[in-house]
Formats: C-alpha cells, sequence, structure tokens
C-alpha cells in the first residue's frame, strides 16, 4: 500500500468524473448481480468474517457493515481524510480502498487506540488536553493520521506537521491545536 | 472568583464534558446511528438550473438488481405539502416543494430518488437513471440577461433601509472622500459532515436521524409537510459534524427521505455527496456594494452611504443586509443605505457563519482603510475618532462597546507601531510585506428558551434541554451552568440535547446559543435553590434568611460560613428528586417569542434590534500578509484578533471558536469562492479539492486574545462570539495587501491573478 496523497488541491478532476457519470450511460454495460464475498478482515486486532458486494469500500464496510462508525465519510473521494485509518500502521483513507483489497492486512480504527481498561492513547489524550477539535468530525481522521504522521518521522517540527497534516481537513479549523496536540503526543508516544 | 464559583462553574476551562467520546469515535453523529435493515437512498439532482424534466426513463435503472423503487415528481402523489419560507414565516431553507412538479428552478435540484438494497446498488442505479431535460436559458444573477432586482424594502418583510440626514449632499459637500465598490462570492458551508438523514417509520410515528441546528424547527417542518401532528416526530441529532448555517433551516431531502421510507415500510438512509451538498442546502449570497465614505480633514465622518445588491432565488428573497450593522457602525450624522435583491435561477441561498456581517463589513471595512489612506491617517485612528456610544441610526445606546479597548491591546500585542504607513514600504527579501487591520462586530442575538434541570437525591443533576452542538462545546457551556447554578462539580452534571423530544432551545445560529440557553439553565437552578433554601428552617442553618443561602462546593451556603451538605438540606425539601421546568424571555423579546420556539420557528432577538438599546461584541484584526513580488503569491504570515465579547463562559471553547472564524476569514479571504458556469448558471468546482478551505499548511502564526469585559444589560453578561471571529478578516487581510503591494483588492478572494 502506498501512503494516501497528502496534497489534496493534487487532487483536481474527481469531482468532475463523478459529475459527468450520468451522462456516460449509453457507454455502460448492462446491470449485473454482484454477489457477496466473504472476506475476514483483520480489525483492531480481531478477525471481523464479512460477506460483502465486491464494490464496498473499506470505509463502508467499517461503518455500514461492522458497526465501527468512528471512520467517518466526508467525501468519499479522497479529498478530506475524516476516513483515515491504519493499514499496517501505515495511514490510507478508507473511501479509496475496497474492503477486498484489505484483506490481509492489520487496520487499525480510532476505536482500537484505547487500552482494554478505557485508557486513552496519547495521541487522544493530547487532542483533549489541546482541544484539537471542534465539532467532532473530522476528528476520529485528524487522530489515526497524527499517529501515522508522527510513525513515519513528518512531525519533525511544527511546519512539518502542518504540511503532512494537510491531507486532513477541519472546517471547524482546529488547526493550531491539532499541532500542538500532536508536539505533545509524539514524546509520549515514542516513550509508550 | 466570583462567588459560587468551584472552578468548574461560569469562567472556567474544564477539557470539553464530550470530549471523551470524540477522541474514541464513541460520539454518534445522525449516520453513525444505526438502525435495522435499511433500504438507502441516493439522490438525482438536475443537470440544468432551469426548464422542464421531460422525461424520465427508469427502464436501466429498474434493471439493476437490489432497485426498490424511484420517487420522482411523475409518481409523488402530493405526500409533501409546502413548509414555508422560513423568512415569511415558515420552516424551509426555500418554498419550492420538493418533487412537485417537472419545472427545474436550479442547478442540482434534486429531480429523483433511488431506493435500493445497498449504498452500491443505489448508486449504480441512479447514475443509470435517464432524465431527460427541455432547457431553458437560465440566470445565474450578476452579468447575465432575464435576473429580476427587487428593492429589498418591497420584497422582505420588515426589512428597512437607513436614512439619516442627507447622506448624497453631505458626500458631494465633504472634502475628503472616497467612493468604492466591493464584490464578494458564491460560498458553500462544506461542513465536514455531509448531508444526511435516516427515516423510520413505527406505528405512525416518525423519527429522523439528521444533524440539524435546530431539532424542533426540523419537527414542526416535517410534521406540517406530511400532515402530522408534530408530536409524531421525532428528530435525533446528538452531535453535528458541524454546521456554520447550513442546518438550520428545513431542506427539501428530509421529507422525501420520509416518503420513502413510509413507502417502503422500511428505514431509508441517505447519505449524499459532497458534491450534491453544494446544491441541496443553502450557501452564502453573491453581493456587489457599492460604499461611499466622507469625512472631515480630522477624520470624523460626515457621510455614509452603503448599497448593495444580493442574489436570490426566483421565488424567495432571502435578504443579506449587512447595511443594518454597517450604518450602525461608526458615529456619522448622515446615512444613507439601501439593500436590491436579484432574483435568479438559483437555489435560496441562506445563513452561512457571520451572514450578514461577513460581506458587508468587508465594504464598510475596506472604506475606512481606503479613507484613512486619503486622509493620511492611521486607520485605528480613525476608527477612534468614529467610535461612539450610541449607533448612528436612532441613537440608542450600545450596551458596552470595546471597540477601541480592543484595537489598542491587539496593536500593542500585534507590534502596530512597526509599521511604516507607506504602501510597499516594508519588505522581506523578495516578499513584499503588510500589516492591516479591521474592525469586527456581531451582534448579540438571544432567543427564549426552555429547560428541564433535575436534581437526584445522590446529589446529581440532570439538564434537558434541545439545544445543539455543533462543536460550538454546548454540552460543556451548559453543564458549566448548571454546575455554578447547583454548585456542584462537573462530573455530578449529566446534559442531554439534540432531541426534539427534550424542551425547546432556539436555533443554534447567531451566536445565541450560550447566552440563550445559560440563562433559562441558571434560571431553572436558582429555583431549584429556593426551594432548598425555603426547607432550611429545621437544620443546622436554622434562623437563615433563605434569600441568603448559595449552593456552592456540594452544600447549601449562608453567609457567616455554615454549611448543610447538599443531600441533606435537599432531603428536608423533597422526598425524592427535584424537577424544575424554566422557560425565559429575554429582555426586548415578545411575549409571542416561547409561542413561536415551541412551533418550531426561530425568533431571535436583542443585538441591534432593540427597542432601547443595542448590543453587540465588539473587537479587532491585525495581519501580516506576505506577498511574493515576482509571483505574487500571498500567504497570512500571522493573524491576531482581540475580542470583547462580555461574560466568557469557557475561555478554552471560546478561544477555539474565535480561532476557528479567524482561519474561516483567511479561507474567505484568500481561497473560498463556488465559481460559477454562469452561461449556464451552473456550479463547477462543487468538491473541497478545489473549493478550497484552508488546511493546516494554510494556517500561520494565530493569537486570540480576550478581553475582559463587564455588560449589565442582561443577568448573565453574556455576549456571543461564535461569528465574531470572521467578521472583519477579509478586509483586515485586503488592507494588508495594499500595504504590502499598493493594490487596492476590491474583489473577494483575493488570488494571484488579482495582483497581477
Ligand atoms: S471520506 Fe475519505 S477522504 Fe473524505
Ligand atoms: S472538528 Fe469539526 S471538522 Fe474538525
Amino acid at each position: 500500500m502506498t501512503p494516501p496523497p497528502l496534497g489534496r488541491r493534487g487532487l483536481f478532476g474527481a469531482g468532475a468524473a463523478m459529475a459527468a457519470l450520468p451522462d456516460a450511460i449509453a457507454a455502460q454495460p448492462a446491470p449485473q448481480e454482484h454477489p457477496a464475498m466473504t472476506h475476514t478482515l483483520r480489525i483492531n486486532g480481531r478477525a471481523h468474517p464479512v460477506a460483502l458486494d465486491p464494490r464496498v469500500t473499506l470505509l463502508d464496510a467499517l461503518r455500514e457493515h461492522l458497526a465501527l462508525t468512528g471512520a467517518k465519510k466526508g467525501c468519499d473521494q479522497g479529498q478530506c481524510g475524516a476516513c483515515t485509518v491504519l493499514l499496517d500502521g501505515r495511514r490510507v483513507l478508507a473511501c479509496l480502498t475496497l474492503a477486498a483489497a484489505a484483506e490481509g492486512h492489520e487496520i487499525t480504527t480510532i476505536e482500537g487506540l484505547a487500552g482494554p481498561d478505557g485508557a486513552l492513547h496519547p495521541m487522544q489524550q493530547a487532542f483533549l488536553d489541546h482541544d484539537a477539535y471542534q465539532c467532532g468530525y473530522c476528528t476520529p481522521g485528524q487522530i489515526m493520521s497524527a499517529i501515522g504522521c508522527v510513525q513515519e518521522g513528518h512531525a519533525e517540527s511544527p511546519e512539518d506537521i502542518r504540511e503532512y497534516m494537510s491531507g486532513n481537513l477541519c472546517r471547524c479549523a482546529a488547526y493550531p491545536n491539532i499541532v500542538a496536540a500532536i508536539e505533545a503526543a509524539k514524546p509520549q508516544m515514542q516513550k509508550a | 472568583m466570583p462567588e459560587g464559583m468551584i472552578g468548574q462553574g461560569i469562567g472556567a476551562s474544564p477539557v470539553r464534558v464530550d470530549g471523551r467520546a470524540k477522541v474514541t469515535g464513541a460520539a454518534h453523529y445522525a449516520s453513525d446511528m444505526a438502525v435495522p435493515n435499511p433500504a438507502w437512498a441516493f439522490l438525482v439532482t438536475s443537470a440544468i438550473a432551469r426548464g422542464r424534466v421531460t422525461a424520465i426513463d427508469e427502464t436501466e435503472a429498474r434493471r439493476v438488481p437490489g432497485v426498490l423503487d424511484i420517487l420522482h415528481h411523475g409518481n409523488m402523489r402530493g405526500e409533501v405539502q409546502e413548509a414555508g419560507f422560513f423568512a415569511g414565516g415558515g420552516y424551509a431553507g426555500s418554498s419550492l416543494r420538493p418533487l412537485e412538479d417537472d419545472r427545474v428552478h436550479h442547478d442540482g435540484e434534486i429531480v429523483a430518488v433511488v431506493l435500493a438494497e445497498s449504498y452500491e446498488t443505489a448508486r449504480e442505479a441512479a447514475y443509470r437513471l435517464q432524465v431527460r431535460y427541455a432547457e431553458e436559458q437560465p440566470s445565474a444573477g450578476f452579468d447575465t440577461e432575464g435576473a429580476e432586482a427587487r428593492d429589498a424594502k418591497d420584497a422582505v418583510q420588515g426589512h428597512e433601509d437607513a436614512e439619516v440626514g442627507d447622506a448624497d449632499a453631505a458626500f458631494a459637500a465633504a472634502p475628503v472622500k472616497i467612493e468604492a465598490a466591493y464584490e464578494t462570492p458564491t460560498q458553500h458551508h462544506n461542513p465536514i459532515e455531509l448531508f444526511t438523514t435516516t427515516a423510520s417509520w413505527e406505528n405512525g410515528r416518525l423519527t429522523i436521524l439528521e444533524g440539524s441546528q435546530y431539532v424542533h424547527g426540523l419537527r414542526n417542518g416535517v410534521a406540517k409537510q406530511l400532515g402530522l401532528d408534530p408530536s409524531l416526530v421525532r428528530v435525533e441529532s446528538p452531535f453535528i459534524g458541524g454546521a456554520f448555517g447550513s442546518r438550520g433551516s428545513l431542506t427539501q431531502r428530509t421529507a422525501l427521505i420520509a416518503v420513502a421510507a413510509r413507502r417502503l415500510n422500511r428505514p431509508v438512509k441517505l447519505v449524499a455527496t459532497r458534491d450534491q451538498g453544494f446544491t441541496i442546502a443553502t450557501y452564502r449570497a453573491e453581493t456587489r456594494q457599492r460604499v461611499k465614505l466622507a469625512a472631515n480633514p480630522d477624520g470624523t465622518l460626515v457621510a455614509f452611504v452603503h448599497e448593495g445588491t444580493e442574489v436570490s432565488s426566483r421565488p424567495d428573497p432571502y435578504k443579506v443586509a449587512g447595511t443594518q450593522t454597517t450604518a450602525r457602525m461608526y458615529a456619522c450624522p448622515n446615512i444613507r443605505t439601501k439593500v436590491t435583491i436579484l432574483h435568479a435561477d438559483r437555489n435560496t441561498p441562506g445563513f452561512m457563519r457571520s451572514p450578514p456581517e461577513v460581506p458587508y463589513m468587508f465594504g464598510l471595512e475596506s472604506a475606512m482603510d481606503e479613507l484613512a489612506h486619503a486622509l493620511g491617517m492611521d486607520p485605528i485612528e480613525l476608527r477612534r475618532v468614529n467610535d461612539s456610544t450610541h449607533e448612528s441610526v436612532k441613537g440608542l445606546p450600545w450596551t458596552s462597546r470595546g471597540l477601541m479597548r480592543c484595537f489598542d491591546a491587539g496593536a500593542e500585542a500585534f507590534g502596530w507601531k512597526d509599521r511604516t504607513p507607506q504602501p510597499r514600504s516594508m519588505r522581506d527579501g523578495d516578499w513584499l510585506v503588510g500589516y492591516g487591520c479591521a474592525s469586527t462586530i456581531y451582534p448579540t442575538h438571544l432567543g427564549a428558551a426552555t429547560a428541564r434541570v433535575t436534581l437526584t437525591p445522590d446529589g446529581r443533576a440532570r439538564v434537558q434541554t434541545a439545544a445543539h452542538e455543533i462543536g460550538t462545546g454546548t454540552y460543556t457551556v451548559v453543564a458549566q451552568a448548571a454546575a455554578e447554578g447547583l454548585g456542584l462539580p462537573l462530573e455530578k452534571v449529566l446534559v442531554e440535547m439534540g432531541s426534539s423530544e427534550l424542551p425547546p432551545s432556539p436555533v443554534s445560529g447567531g451566536s445565541n446559543v450560550t447566552a440563550s440557553v445559560c440563562a433559562v439553565v441558571m434560571k431553572a437552578c436558582e429555583e431549584i435553590r429556593a426551594r432548598i433554601a425555603a426547607a432550611a428552617g429545621q437544620g443546622p442553618l436554622q434562623g437563615r434568611d433563605p434569600a441568603t443561602l448559595r449552593l456552592a462546593e456540594g452544600s447549601l451556603r449562608a453567609p457567616d460560613g455554615a454549611a448543610e451538605p447538599l443531600t441533606e438540606a435537599m432531603a428536608r425539601a423533597s422526598n425524592g428528586a427535584i424537577e424544575v421546568y424554566a422557560e425565559n424571555i429575554p429582555h426586548g423579546l415578545p411575549e409571542g417569542a416561547l409561542k413561536s420556539l415551541y412551533q418550531g420557528k426561530p425568533a431571535l432577538g436583542a443585538g441591534l434590534e432593540g427597542k432601547d438599546r443595542v448590543m453587540a461584541a465588539f473587537g479587532a484584526e491585525f495581519v501580516e500578509v506576505r506577498v511574493h513580488s515576482r509571483t505574487a503569491e500571498t500567504r497570512v504570515a500571522r493573524i491576531l484578533g482581540a475580542f470583547a465579547a462580555g461574560r466568557i463562559v469557557n475561555p478554552r471553547t471560546a478561544r477555539s471558536q474565535l480561532m476557528g472564524g479567524l482561519i474561516w476569514g483567511i479561507g474567505s479571504a484568500l481561497h473560498e469562492a463556488t465559481e460559477m458556469d454562469r452561461k449556464r448558471a451552473r456550479y463547477v468546482n462543487d468538491n473541497i479539492a478545489e473549493y478550497l478551505i484552508p488546511v493546516n499548511a494554510d494556517v500561520p502564526k494565530l493569537d486570540v486574545l480576550v478581553l475582559e469585559e463587564e455588560d449589565k444589560a442582561t443577568p448573565l453578561g453574556i455576549k456571543g462570539l461564535g461569528e465574531l471571529g470572521n467578521v472583519g478578516t477579509n478586509a483586515a487581510i485586503a488592507n494588508a495587501v495594499f500595504h504590502a503591494t499598493g493594490k487596492r483588492i476590491r474583489t473577494l478572494p483575493i488570488r494571484i491573478e488579482s495582483l497581477l
């Protein structure tokens, strides 16, 4: 898996392509059945067998089939980062990953971060302490992305963090607090 | 520390009470809430802006395995009645009835709803639905033919243009003057949570799961559309993934999804796409303004004319009308304002964060900077000589006005004195450096509110009110109010909000909620205190005047220090729980405000609409921009806002709100515009890669100063601030760009091409 595209401004055209689809009907093949296929997804350390239409994204598999609604849908086209999860420790956009393609990988979602006793991950705690959210909708994606950012070694300076967290939009604009939270969590994560 | 405060009441900065839910994924937004075996809806929206749907061929769509039904105008059975335009006393953001007939009124109007067993199937079938149109030439508004202009005073109920003295004559005779035209674009809220609705029916009762800024409005509006008694409609919206005005009034989708669920006899879930979000909800109207501003050589204003034209839809006169604010901003003896509505083939616009002020204060505060330059005067000093104790239209007093204190504190912290006044006089290598400033203001809107507070014998409190958590921290500030009122630690207070089953609370708009809801919660707590105090006669507080007894630190306390633990004092007053329902109508609102609240109609007042006084929060914003001398790349290097907004309930969440507002202002000034194909009146960049909202790397060094301010006009002295932060930013940045480059940009957003 390659890391997610971080510069959303390089993603021009995705929306236009979606909008153009209805006009392309004439060229479409006849509708067909999409029989469900069973996959075993390893999520937060547990195996989840699940039967899915092959078109289902990892995001919809988590949210609609496995009741793991922590990862959020903010665009469904790779532009916002609200759906960020970790795949084998690296951040990916779950809306741009087919569920079938996630089979055989270790998936970590926001629900899998806190310890069994409820102890928060240092990044979660730092987001609380720094008020690094407002509505909270982008927050699971921000936190997963922030963990990935630290693990990648892209949290070396505030400028670095700002750049490498720019794939995660926050319309409430908690950005300065997110940077502060990541700076605070980084040494805690390295200690742990 | 005020009396009765224990560190977690009003004025404290606890971590948000809903913070843990938000950082663990446990906070459930509308589409996160599970319903059994839902069918999925996918919208089909119009590919033209004006004309008719001539045919809908379902054949291909129906062949998709798993399709259940397709709603369109040809098979609606009059199931959805009118809900009315909110500004005309109704509930909806637009007076159009969904799928009423074959007319297409704007780009992206819902023309069909495809229902299927799964999301994937519904989407495929929607793409296969063939909709044919007879297209007519639409008008996009400005610069296109066919738009219809109407004076707002004729088109909009209750709109008044201001006329004080003779502004045109005074302008003509004035020694120093400027006249300029300003333009602000269409903008979209783009909260990160998509527009979603889930509807289900059980025994004739409808449950709607939808992110809403006004659950009682949504309930009553949908009930009216579907011909139901409102008590049969329940709306649940415990967490909202950002709103900014976009979820304040009823949109077309809700009733359609409810109808679909009734027809299928099964829950139906809709998660509209990002691009559909640009056309199925509201947006910020485009404006064009003309400002004339004249002064004596000492800077005192002698004339102010502010005219604005705003684009709206054909059927609805949505007004922005920020002239109501600009006309009152500074002392000036001659004022004339005029608002014109331009009806075009567009969706009806609506409220977007600081709706009137953001476009119109850009005009006024840019003009003030232009005038300061013409006078050779420091822009802060120009504001100082025109500061006022009374607003200039009716002469009513401001309850408090911290404007110049904000300028002074802000200027000091920002280092304004380092600015050399001449444009293009500051430089750092290849970068031209500019400092700019502007005033900010937001009226203190207040609404009638109700709440129920229950104190249980174990010394815990439950607060119930149908307020909304849109990111402002409402769960937390309401808990703080109850903690203060009952003298309890925060963890003993549980707050329930976001449901139409709870006592009504005003629309979460106009920055009114903290002030309106804390007031009624404190009122309920006071009654609980009074009941407990009245029963204290038999216990250790025997002989004390009940009026002097307070609830603090888990006890009932007398001024002499005597105290009785709360649970014991409470047991004298009640064998069980004490439950109080309270209502509050703020000063200046009519008696009917409570009735409107129960009917789900937003009835905010006070602010600039007071009969005997006006109330607003103020601030001053300072910006350093850097414009590259060769590429014209423009960056905000630092931004500082100083604000005076009355009593601050929670400095932590207040700072976050103001910070978010400043960043919204950066987006508005430098990035955000919904571009139109003016010939076809359709949006071009309807996604969040091309509609540029600020990202982390766009945000520079940012400082928020919140000044202490005591305003005694209301019992709690709270002024709203969620919309204060982004009012002055457009102009502060444009003024800084002028200072850096010598170029005055009067059209937003300011982009590289504006400066070439
Ligand atoms: S939902 Fe995946 S990037 Fe927006
Ligand atoms: S907290 Fe609301 S979008 Fe980030």
